[in-house]
């Protein structure tokens, strides 16, 4: 059985007396501890693709199986918990608390799960082990990146859920952060999924989820991804 | 066009931020109609007595002198600074009717222009006529037209009711005796003619001249004239300030200037500081847009007054509301309640300070987004339109504590470093706090003391249960051979004059005690003892402020052969309640007047003696219970004032925990989904909210205490200069505006938390401010 299953699923906003499908009938499944990428210009319904993987959103229609739960008839609390336990998150814009420090940060996550990693262990790996003290207005944005990624991997998630993680990245530091997630998530053996409209990024994924219009349009298996410093844009 | 676009974004501005704004929106009617709300009572009661007192020809100085004769009557005349003197006859008299109730007897005649009668309807045509007082008329049910009779000098004489009106001189029903309270039913005034009179007494009697000053004159060199002028025929002389209209009037107006100047203050402070924050808040916010339309060209001004007009707009609805509300509320509530008799309740308000509420208003809400969104303004438009670069992270000064910040959790630190970052946040909710719970903390503890009040004096200081008013011709041997089965205790109650070491000259109610004083126990402030001594008098704290008396000053007491005494001032004690003076018998002997008992003061061993109380020589008799009522009836529009007041502070403390919870929490709104995303609980990230708010509402409670304090302490001295007031708050006023204000910071916070519930985790992430 694999590790993520998505049958039929939709889900559907109203936004006044219309109804938007931003994701409509979709299904794939993806196995433990592989690197994926899901494709697709704004509006596509990437975005609530990972959201629901993530446990930010519930479809109005299907059913979602992670690691044998199904996590699509959990209620907000049992989703808190999923999203405690199970899930990393890395955000385009970072969203660190300005008023902790990288460790801090690192260790915001850390406490709330329940075998987590050692924080400076984690900071170590993404290379920050000098900056432990600082804040994050005191770094760049790569730097801050790095952080945000040693917070999503102290939680020591199942799953790592990257959202335009380059987006607000120079292509060389965004090569570099891509890289770091490349390297730790095999180095764990964690699961990536990485929501991009940045097709050169698809190039390093095992699997790659192209979405048009709340439908998948194609599921590229790629027997030989590239490394991540291979690529270029 | 320009503007009109503004407008528009003004306005959806405004519903975005709706909370914020509609918080700042009730801050400013609760802040202007407490204004114009307390203001319009006392204005009502000035411009209702001057009408009065101009449509009746309120007389100055009433000169009690039996039959004045022409002679006295010219001297009065030529005194300089008098305007006119006129001779008239006033007595009380028993009325006809169930319950023998008193008539105050007042004359006029043709010549009489002084103390007319303010009449409702018909005048008085005839000898055989009456104007009646109209409230009295109402209790009783009696019309013009109808009859009622008077006895006077021991006749009964028939009037027929001409007409019914009210009296300046009983705006305050006063009967003129020590006894109970009088009130429409038992009590009222007639007016009839001055030939009238001679019915009962066979001849035209006099006993008062009416004397009116001209503006200007000064009072007391006229009462030291008419002093010299009467010589030994003089009874008694009192100014309008001192009856007891001219008396509660003036009072009431103090009271009230009093409230209406302290309390309101903290409205305002509290709605500047509470606009303010929110206004930097949504201009911050605005950072881009300011940049865009700076960019754009619009001009400086016109983005100053964009920004500036939101906080007119609420001023001025704001202002608007409480001119509507604030008089209605406070004036239609109170002004009945007054005790005062006018012939209608019409409010006036006072304009003049609604227009200087006003101004503070927009001061506070305009004036403060002016300066919120000019801050920004020299910024260049490419400054504005980059990212504000976030704040950065600071470390504290906990932190040098390196055993106990390490030990702390990840959440306290994060409450201890976003505090002392938005200190200045911290800082406007903790003193829109401190003014809520100062203001609650000081009206109940204006609440506590002005009902207190009545308790310190009858079962504090007095000790009886009932007073029995004697005639004057029974002695104390009269009151010892009725073998009495109670604590009996003579006093005398009178007035004497005295002049000062600094020259005021004064007429001040004196009681004489008796050596042996069961039912009279003076106190100090602290509640301690004070023993009246043989060589001295006992002058009451308050009033030895206002005469500037000190321990061991001599005044000059005017004894009944017109001659002074000096005697020495060797007591201060304090009174709650009427100021004046104590002095033993033996002293009042030892100057030369005789003591004889104006009242007895009686603590019943057992059944009460009706067979004494109705006993010739007694006059009247009022029980303890009686008197604190009456008392209680004349502070009882201070206790709902107050109590209005607490309501009001209430609203305002619900306000501003609200307004500043949402900001607190509107401000971290990423933080908070960030932390969701990571996964922590509705209920972690609430706590984490919630502690700050609950940080500040504690705060505030300490800095309030002591605030309360100080504003009572404010009203206690300019209260009512009759009273002495102690302002105390105790652990129990504390206590229950502290559980007020948790209270409340609960509610807000379950608001909050319904609010966070619904926190859109997605798009909180994406958007970057």
């Amino acid at each position: 059985m694999s590790f993520i299953t998505f049958k039929d699923i939709t889900r559907e906003y109203h936004v006044g007396d219309s109804v938007i499908k931003a994701v409509d009938g979709i299904s794939f499944s993806l196995e433990r501890g592989t690197f994926n990428v899901v494709l697709g210009q704004s509006g596509a319904g990437k975005t609530t693709v990972l959201n629901l993987i993530g446990g930010m959103d519930s479809p109005t229609g299907g059913s979602i199986v992670v690691d044998g739960q199904e996590i699509s008839k959990l209620n907000q609390q049992g989703l808190t918990e999923y999203r405690r336990n199970k899930i990393g998150f890395v955000f385009q814009f970072y969203n660190l608390v300005p008023n902790l420090t990288v460790l801090e940060n690192v260790q915001l996550a850390q406490e709330i799960c329940r075998c987590p990693l050692d924080p400076r262990e984690v900071i170590t790996k993404v290379g920050l082990e000098h900056r432990m003290s600082n804040f994050p207005s005191q770094l760049s944005g790569g730097e801050q990146q790095r952080v945000s990624i040693a917070r999503a991997l102290a939680k020591n998630p199942h799953i790592l859920l990257c959202d335009e993680p380059t987006g607000a990245l120079d292509s060389e530091t965004g090569s570099m952060v891509l890289k770091l997630i490349q390297d730790v998530a095999r180095d764990l053996g964690k699961t990536v999924i990485i929501v991009t409209h940045n097709v050169i990024i698809a190039e390093m994924a095992e699997n790659v989820i192209h979405m048009r219009d709340g439908k998948i349009k194609e599921i590229v298996r790629n027997p030989s991804p590239k490394k991540a410093e291979e690529i270029r844009w | 066009m320009v503007k009109n676009t503004l407008l528009i974004k003004a306005l959806r501005d405004m519903r975005k931020s709706k909370a914020q704004f509609i918080s700042i929106f009730v801050m400013a009617v609760l802040a202007v109609s407490i204004v114009t709300g307390l203001d319009c009572i006392w204005k009502t009661i000035q411009v209702k007595s001057e009408q009065m007192y101009f449509a009746t020809n309120f007389s100055d100085i009433w000169i009690t002198v039996p039959n004045p004769s022409e002679k006295e009557m010219r001297a009065v005349s030529r005194i300089s600074g008098v305007a006119r003197a006129e001779k008239r006859f006033t007595a009380n008299a028993d009325a006809d009717l169930e319950g023998a109730p008193v008539l105050k007897v007042y004359t006029v005649s043709d010549q009489r222009t002084l103390d007319v009668p303010m009449l409702q309807e018909g005048r008085l045509r005839s000898n055989g006529g009456a104007v009646l007082d109209a409230d009295f008329a109402r209790q009783r049910g009696l019309k013009t037209g109808d009859r009622i009779s008077i006895k006077l000098n021991n006749k009964w004489m028939s009037f027929t009711i001409e007409g019914l009106a009210y009296s300046s001189e009983q705006i305050n029903l006063s009967k003129g005796s020590a006894g109970a309270m009088p009130n429409h039913y038992n009590f009222g005034f007639i007016f009839i003619r001055e030939d009238a009179v001679k019915g009962a007494y066979g001849i035209n009697v006099y006993n008062q001249i009416c004397v009116k000053l001209l503006p200007g004159a000064d009072l007391r060199q006229v009462q030291l004239e008419i002093d010299r002028a009467i010589g030994d025929k003089l009874i008694g002389m009192t100014a309008r300030e001192d009856t007891s209209s001219g008396n509660s009037v003036r009072a009431f107006i103090q009271q009230f200037k009093t409230l209406s100047a302290v309390f309101p203050l903290i409205f305002f402070l509290v709605t500047a500081l509470i606009t303010q924050s929110t206004m930097i808040r949504l201009v911050e916010k605005q950072r881009g847009e300011i940049g865009v339309l700076k960019a754009l060209g619009y001009s400086k001004n016109s983005i100053l007054w964009h920004y500036t007009s939101y906080g007119l707009y609420i001023g001025l609805l704001g202002a608007a509301a409480g001119l509507l509300i604030g008089p209605r509320l406070f004036g239609g509530i109170l002004v009945p309640r007054l005790t005062l008799n006018f012939s209608d309740y019409a409010l006036s308000i006072n304009y003049v300070n609604f227009v200087f509420s006003l101004i503070l208003i927009l001061l506070c809400t305009g004036g403060v987004s002016f300066y919120a969104c000019y801050r920004l303004l020299n910024e260049t438009p490419a400054v504005l339109l980059r990212d504000k670069p976030p704040k950065e992270g600071g470390r504290i000064f906990l932190e040098r504590f390196s055993g106990i910040w390490n030990r702390m959790r990840f959440s306290s630190k994060l409450i201890a470093r976003n505090t002392v970052k938005n200190r200045m946040r911290l800082i406007m909710s903790v003193l829109g706090i401190t003014g809520c719970a100062g203001l609650v903390v000081g009206a109940f503890g204006l609440n506590n003391m002005i009902s207190g009040i009545s308790r310190q004096v009858y079962g504090g200081i007095y000790l009886y249960e009932q007073k029995i008013i004697l005639d004057g011709k029974a002695d104390s041997r009269w009151v010892h051979n009725m073998r009495l089965d109670a604590v009996v205790q003579e006093i005398k109650e009178t007035s004497m004059e005295i002049i000062c070491p600094d020259g005021t000259r004064v007429m001040k109610p004196m009681t004489v005690v008796t050596d042996y004083s069961p039912l009279v126990a003076l106190k100090d402030e602290a509640g301690r003892p004070v023993q009246l001594s043989d060589g001295g008098i006992a002058v009451t704290r308050k009033l030895a402020e206002t005469l500037k008396l000190r321990l061991g000053d001599s005044i000059q007491i005017k004894r009944s052969n017109n001659s002074y005494v000096s005697v020495t001032v060797d007591r201060i004690f304090h009174m709650p309640a009427s100021q004046g003076m104590f002095m033993k018998d033996t002293l009042y002997e030892a100057i030369g007047e005789t003591f004889t008992p104006s009242a007895v003061l009686l603590k019943w061993n057992g059944q009460r003696d009706e067979e004494f109380l109705k006993s010739d020589p007694v006059k009247e008799s009022v029980d303890v219970k009686v008197q604190i009522a009456n008392m209680d009836s004349l502070t009882n529009v201070v206790l709902i004032a107050a109590t209005m007041m607490i309501l009001m502070g209430a609203i305002l403390a619900f306000v501003v925990l609200y307004n500043s919870s949402i900001l607190n929490y509107t401000e971290r709104i990423r933080d908070l989904a960030t932390l969701r995303v990571l996964g922590f609980y509705q209920r972690e990230i609430r706590a984490l909210v919630l502690t700050e708010n609950i940080i500040s509402v504690l705060l505030g409670m300490v800095f309030g205490v002591p605030l309360g304090k100080a504003l009572l302490d404010v009203v206690a001295g300019t209260l009512d200069d009759r009273m002495d007031l102690i302002g105390r708050i105790t652990l129990g006023n504390v206590l229950i505006s502290g559980c007020i204000t948790l209270a409340f910071a609960l509610v807000v916070n379950v608001f909050v938390a319904k609010k966070m519930k619904n926190l859109d985790m997605l798009d909180a992430l994406k958007s970057v401010e």
